[in-house]
């Protein structure tokens, strides 16, 4: 299957996914209502984006005590089926990475469903910092930004010397 | 190899799920006292209070049992084991022979000796049963009195009152919510509740129940008082249902005692969900956490180890979560204080009313929030540190680390929405 | 075949960057706008302005009719009622004080190419040297920069760097889609410096984050020639065969140190030499785009000619990796410069700014509002203007509005009332880059295309069919033969031997010439000497320094005691481009409202914390705000930034208009010394 993935690396915390998502999900651009959220942080220009990565063994699907979570068969997304949540939150719980969201309007949970296969958050990104990507590709991604890193390492210690 | 699972709730069907993942083949039965297909115990008080249909509390369709490949006996109670036979005695009669049986009969609603209780105005919370009849005698302006104050008494409590009933909950101990919050977080709560026009009496003994002729109850307390109602739910804890298998039992202990594997002390015989004593997550002696997620981890385990895979637990972590008057209520692990070293409070921390954060050696041991759902979400975070009790030096950073703020800030600036207001 | 929803391809226009879009229609309603994957610029991916394109194209608020100003207020006239109008009382004007004193002004909003040409056409036709634009303002600070040095402004190949160094430039946000070459490049190992007094989008991922002081990049530039030539790390052939004036570039630049950068800009002697080699050891793959950030400061063009040199000394230039010089797209030019030339009219500000006249043919807005309230040169009596909003965006608010106020005509074309529309006489309405059909040319793929008229409204004309017809009635009709904008269109791309229906079967674009690296090296620079400029006769003959000198700015130089804050103004936002999308409510969710950037020192110091407000205060007015308290090294101490364009806190209230580029003309709004009271 193919999945969001992030690159910190090249993240610019621009929020154009976290405006994308919750314009997906909501018509409007609060970002409390985005599935995907980048946190900034100041001190070490760190910026992190964090979506759901639709674990293998996805925990919150395991605990859902309504059924609600499946896995979609078309895009292997790990979704929730609004119609069948009650709200109990248990997956917001189980959720090791915080990436489910409580939607209060309607009083059930909410995550990224890979937009049915055509990420919105991918198509706002702006820096390329998401790519929707085969999973299997993923190792190969790792290892270009493990290799740019260091070939920068390498230029910034002969400006330094 | 034939296994039989005795039960249809959450172990049951994670042990048959996981046991499926590890072996296509084998012979499996699953039975059940009650008729399936299974529902979800958890969410009847949702089904009370309107928030899901009778057809939504089905967690699985007739047709799944048969696509996982396992033969299914509902309605039909499984009354004893020969474990040296190897023969499930069913109610009926029947003996059914196993290679391997798992145990996930879950729990049963405790009956505090209370005169009384067995009227006909008297009601428990436990099944699909009991919450139809009790969806008839909701009805609005009616009087309830809910004894005990745990999760089921107050979700009761909760769709009571947005169904329009008076509702008087009554207490022993000196807090609601005894084994989830905190005393700050249940004042809270009971704030909540009070506001809602609930009447709360912690600290309460219910002395007896009587039921007149016409189906009108009084509770007796050991405040003096007589409370006139139209029902009563004694909703004051649970007890496993143990008695399948005496020999696996401690003397004088509930609860089936299992080892890491899920296995019991009889050899092929495992146990899951609400009925064990389980390890827990932080070691120590074993514990029963009738929990939903806790029969959840335990039925993946006990399905994987009924196929040979050899997996072993790592112990339960308390996990509670619920909404009860608009107040996202979550707890995890420990977090009464004497057992740490160190506790982190906070208080609004945007639409979270109240956070506190239990640790030992910078270790989060468990927490306690309420308020806003992102609450629930922050405690997630924290989950893995607690579970693998992982430090966390500097829990602050932590926290200010989850940018939550800007869907906190959201939060709280909307209206904040109660259930007593929706009832104007 | 299409099924279900139609799909059009156009180009986005929600700022200047046009990424290729896939424009989603049901009914004939635009419903969703998401990013052509095909468009060699953002290949799929799309900033959510683009997106609100939707919400600006139906809104409540549009202007849709022509309104006329009446003593009751608005009146709704049909449209050629309004050019009956206006014509006859441009024709009056023009008769009373002559051509000349008729303004064609062509704002950011309405765009460049075409819809630049044919205003640049209507006034020469008309006998008016004065078209005046955005462009007073923004981008040809650092064209002239970079002009005079090199010839061109050439195009930075990022994504075939080493290394990039951005000087006063944050693309997330003002070139959204060039932060993917960004990224290109550093998933191949570039390093990446960014020089700003902010910590601005992209200098979250900077190897080295160059916090330098506003308006002191002249003095890291020279540091760093000065370095270059102590490290023996220039490119000697290059500078031999292709510059001149590089014996005077050594010797002026020996004062620069490392330890006197540091004095003058903060930024540590070790970063300063670091920085440079850095960029020696990438050379010639060093790629560097300065941003508007450098333009609104009393030495901008100096700064960037100073940075211009750079590219020629690591031998950058026309290489790939370094930059590159693109071929213009060959289509028609319809500006009447070389059959009619009026610059014997005295164009206004050509006295003062006359490279801005040589180089760009622009009149100096500030100046002409200072004409119109003067009368001096001669008066400006009557201005049209499309998609502009200079009672927003030029400095000194109050004195703009005060001068459009007192003209006997001002006509606005725009999609919406502004502060501008406020002082009118006619407002009429404009149409979205979605609303009409144009070409455009993207030098860097070097690539034409054609966008789509996917929306009409009765009222609503095009750039051409408004001038056209209002030539039409002015009897200059002769000028303006085309019979529509796809006619106009047709006859500009002639000489590309492309032809419409090719780019309308490629909206992504058709290439009009194969790029080429290594021409101007063969083929000399297109400079007056035809070698790369460090010195420069032609400034020097006008009178200003030969060399980039540096100067220093003046709070550095002069401090001013009562004014101890130095404002920066007009970092972009995300959402917002200058003055507009202030109306669509999706955009206020998610950045709400103005705010004055602070340093936590300086809030501790004044005792505000975040929302409190505050004055600022300079010698040109005062403007009131909510604080922002950012991060320790998101700004330095004692420097404060403020975005332009709300409404409800003008920063152009306290921009000068009456302090420039020597050069450019560009009025001072990025070093502005302010006094700042707790309100």
């Amino acid at each position: 299957m193919r999945i969001v993935a992030v690159d910190p690396d090249a993240c610019v915390a621009c929020r154009d996914c976290e405006y994308a998502c919750a314009f997906r999900q909501s018509g409007d651009f609060a970002r409390s209502a985005s599935h995907i959220r980048v946190n900034f942080y100041a001190d070490e220009r760190a910026c992190v984006p964090l979506t759901c990565m639709h674990c293998e063994d996805a925990w919150c699907l395991a605990v859902c005590p309504a059924a609600a979570i499946d896995r979609d068969p078309g895009t292997g997304a790990v979704t929730i089926d609004a119609t069948r949540c009650a709200g109990c939150k248990m997956c917001l719980l189980a959720c090791p990475y915080g990436n489910i969201h409580f939607n209060a309007e309607t009083g059930v949970s909410a995550k990224c469903d890979l937009c049915g296969g055509d990420p919105m958050c991918v198509r706002a990104c702006i820096s390329g910092a998401l790519r929707y990507v085969d999973a299997e590709e993923l190792a190969d991604l790792r290892r270009e930004v493990v290799d740019a890193s260091l070939k920068r390492l390498l230029r910034l210690s002969k400006g330094v010397r | 190899m034939h296994v039989v699972i005795v039960g249809n709730g959450a172990a049951a069907l994670s042990a048959l799920e996981s046991f499926r993942g590890h072996d296509r083949d084998s012979r499996v039965t699953l039975v059940s006292g009650e008729q399936g297909p299974a529902y979800s115990r958890v969410l009847l008080p949702y089904y009370l209070r309107r928030r899901l249909s009778r057809d939504g509390l089905f967690i699985r369709r007739a047709d799944d049992y048969a696509r996982l490949g396992a033969a299914t006996e509902f309605g039909v109670r499984a009354e004893g084991v020969d474990p040296a036979r190897r023969v499930l005695e069913l109610a009926d009669g029947r003996r059914l022979g196993f290679d391997r049986l798992l145990i996930a009969t879950g729990s049963s609603p405790m009956r505090p000796p209370i005169p009384g209780l067995d009227g006909a105005g008297v009601h428990t919370l436990w099944t699909l049963d009991d919450a139809v009849r009790l969806d008839s005698v909701f009805r609005e302006g009616a009087r309830l009195v809910v004894l005990g104050s745990g999760f089921v008494a107050l979700q009761a409590a909760w769709a009571a009152r947005q169904r329009g009933l008076q509702v008087s909950v009554i207490e022993l101990l000196d807090q609601i919510l005894p084994r989830v919050l905190d005393p700050a977080a249940a004042q809270i709560l009971s704030e909540r509740l009070h506001a809602c026009d609930v009447e709360v009496r912690t600290g309460t003994r219910a002395e007896s129940v009587e039921t007149d002729r016409g189906g009108r109850v009084r509770v007796s307390t050991s405040g003096g008082d007589r409370l006139p109602a139209d029902a009563v739910i004694v909703a004051t804890g649970a007890r496993p249902n143990d008695q399948l298998l005496p020999e696996c039992l401690e003397p004088d202990r509930p609860g089936i005692p299992v080892a890491d594997t899920m296995e019991t002390v009889v050899s092929g015989v495992y146990a899951a969900g609400d009925v064990t004593r389980g390890p827990t997550a932080r070691g120590g002696p074993r514990e029963i956490h009738a929990l939903w997620p806790t029969a959840v981890e335990q039925g993946r385990v006990a399905g994987a180890n009924l196929a040979g895979a050899g997996r072993s637990y790592g112990g339960s972590l308390s996990m509670n979560v619920t909404e009860m008057f608009d107040l996202t209520v979550a707890s995890l692990g420990q977090f009464v204080e004497d057992e740490g070293d160190d506790v982190f409070e906070e208080h609004d921390r945007g639409g979270i009313r109240y956070m506190k954060i239990v640790t030992r050696a910078g270790v989060p041991l468990g927490a306690i929030a309420m308020g806003a759902p992102e609450g629930a979400v922050l405690l997630g975070r924290l989950r893995p540190f607690v579970r693998h009790r992982r430090a966390l030096p500097d829990l602050p950073a932590f926290l200010a680390r989850e940018d939550l703020d800007g869907r906190l800030a959201h939060r709280s600036a909307a209206k904040e929405r109660t259930s007593c207001a929706s009832l104007q | 075949m299409q099924t279900g929803p139609e799909i059009r391809h156009s180009l986005c226009r929600m700022c200047d960057d046009r990424c290729g879009i896939d424009v989603h229609l049901e009914d004939g309603r635009i419903v969703d706008i998401l990013g052509n994957k095909e468009h060699p610029w953002n290949r799929g991916r799309l900033c959510v302005k683009a997106r609100a394109a939707v919400d600006m194209i139906y809104h409540p608020d549009r202007v849709l009719t022509p309104l006329k100003r009446t003593a009751d207020g608005w009146e709704q006239i049909p449209l050629d009622q309004a050019l009956d109008e206006i014509a006859g009382r441009l024709a009056d004007v023009r008769d009373r004080y002559g051509a000349r004193s008729i303004g064609v002004w062509k704002g950011e909003a309405i765009g460049f190419g075409q819809q630049e040409t044919v205003a640049r056409r209507f006034a020469h036709a008309l006998g008016s040297p004065n078209y005046l634009s955005n462009d007073s303002m923004c981008y040809v600070g650092r064209y002239m920069g970079f002009t005079l040095v090199d010839g061109a402004w050439p195009i930075p190949d990022l994504e075939n760097a080493r290394c990039i160094v951005l000087w006063g430039a944050n693309p997330p946000y003002a070139h959204p889609n060039m932060t993917q070459y960004i990224t290109a490049a550093r998933r191949k190992g570039a390093t990446l410096v960014v020089v700003d007094p902010r910590m601005s989008a992209i200098a979250r991922r900077a190897d080295i984050h160059a916090q330098v002081r506003p308006g002191t990049d002249g003095a890291l530039a020279w540091g760093l020639v000065r370095q270059f030539v102590e490290m023996d790390a220039y490119d000697k052939d290059f500078v031999e065969d292709h510059t001149i004036g590089f014996a005077k570039v050594v010797d002026y630049a020996r004062t620069f140190t490392p330890e006197m950068v540091e004095a003058e800009t903060g930024l540590p002697a070790a970063t300063v030499k670091a920085m440079a080699r850095m960029m020696a050891d990438a050379a010639p793959r060093m790629a560097a785009y300065v941003g508007n950030g450098l333009e609104h400061h009393e030495n901008g063009v100096g700064n960037i000619r100073a940075i211009a040199m750079i590219d020629g000394l690591l031998g950058a230039l026309d290489r790939e990796g370094g930059t590159l010089f693109k071929e213009p797209a060959p289509l028609r030019d319809l500006t009447l410069y070389d059959e009619m030339p009026l610059r014997h009219l005295s164009p206004l500000g050509t006295d003062r700014f006359p490279v801005l006249y040589d180089m760009r043919q622009e009149c100096h807005t500030m100046t002409a509002m200072e004409a119109i309230l003067s009368d001096e040169p001669y008066p400006l009596r009557a201005l049209v203007m499309t998609g502009a909003n200079p009672a927003s965006t030029n400095p000194n608010s109050p004195k703009v509005l005060e001068a459009l106020r007192s003209l006997d005509l001002l006509v606005v074309r725009d999609l919406f009332m502004t502060e501008t529309t406020a002082v009118a006489d006619y407002v009429l309405p404009a149409a979205s880059f979605l609303e009409r059909t144009e070409l455009h040319a993207h030098a860097k793929h070097q690539i034409v295309s054609l966008t789509d008229k996917v929306v009409s409204w009765s009222d609503v004309q095009g750039e051409y069919d408004f001038w056209h017809d209002l030539a039409v009635r002015l009897g200059i009709g002769e000028y303006f033969p085309w019979e529509d904008e796809t006619a106009l269109n047709r006859w500009l791309l002639e000489p590309t031997g492309l032809s419409l229906e090719t780019l309308e079967a490629h909206r992504e674009g058709v290439e009009y010439s194969p790029p080429r690296v290594g021409r101007r090296r063969q083929a000399g620079f297109d400079t007056p000497s035809g070698k790369v400029e460090f010195a420069s006769a032609y400034l020097k003959d006008l009178g200003y320094d030969e060399l980039p000198v540096y100067h220093r700015p003046a709070y550095r130089r002069e401090p001013d005691a009562a004014r101890p804050f130095v404002l920066m103004t007009g970092a972009r936002k995300l959402l917002y481009l200058h003055s507009r999308f202030r109306n669509i409510p999706r955009f206020r969710t998610a950045i709400p409202g103005p705010e004055v950037e602070m340093h936590p020192d300086d809030a501790a110091a004044l005792g505000v914390a975040d929302g409190d407000t505050i004055r600022l205060t300079s010698p040109i007015g005062a403007v009131d705000l909510p604080v922002k308290v950012v991060a320790e090294n998101e700004i330095l101490p004692g420097n404060l930034q403020v975005t332009h364009g709300w409404r409800e806190a003008n920063v152009n209230l306290v921009t000068h208009d009456d302090r420039f580029d020597p050069v450019s003309g560009f009025p001072l709004m990025k070093s502005i010394e302010v006094s700042v009271q707790k309100v």
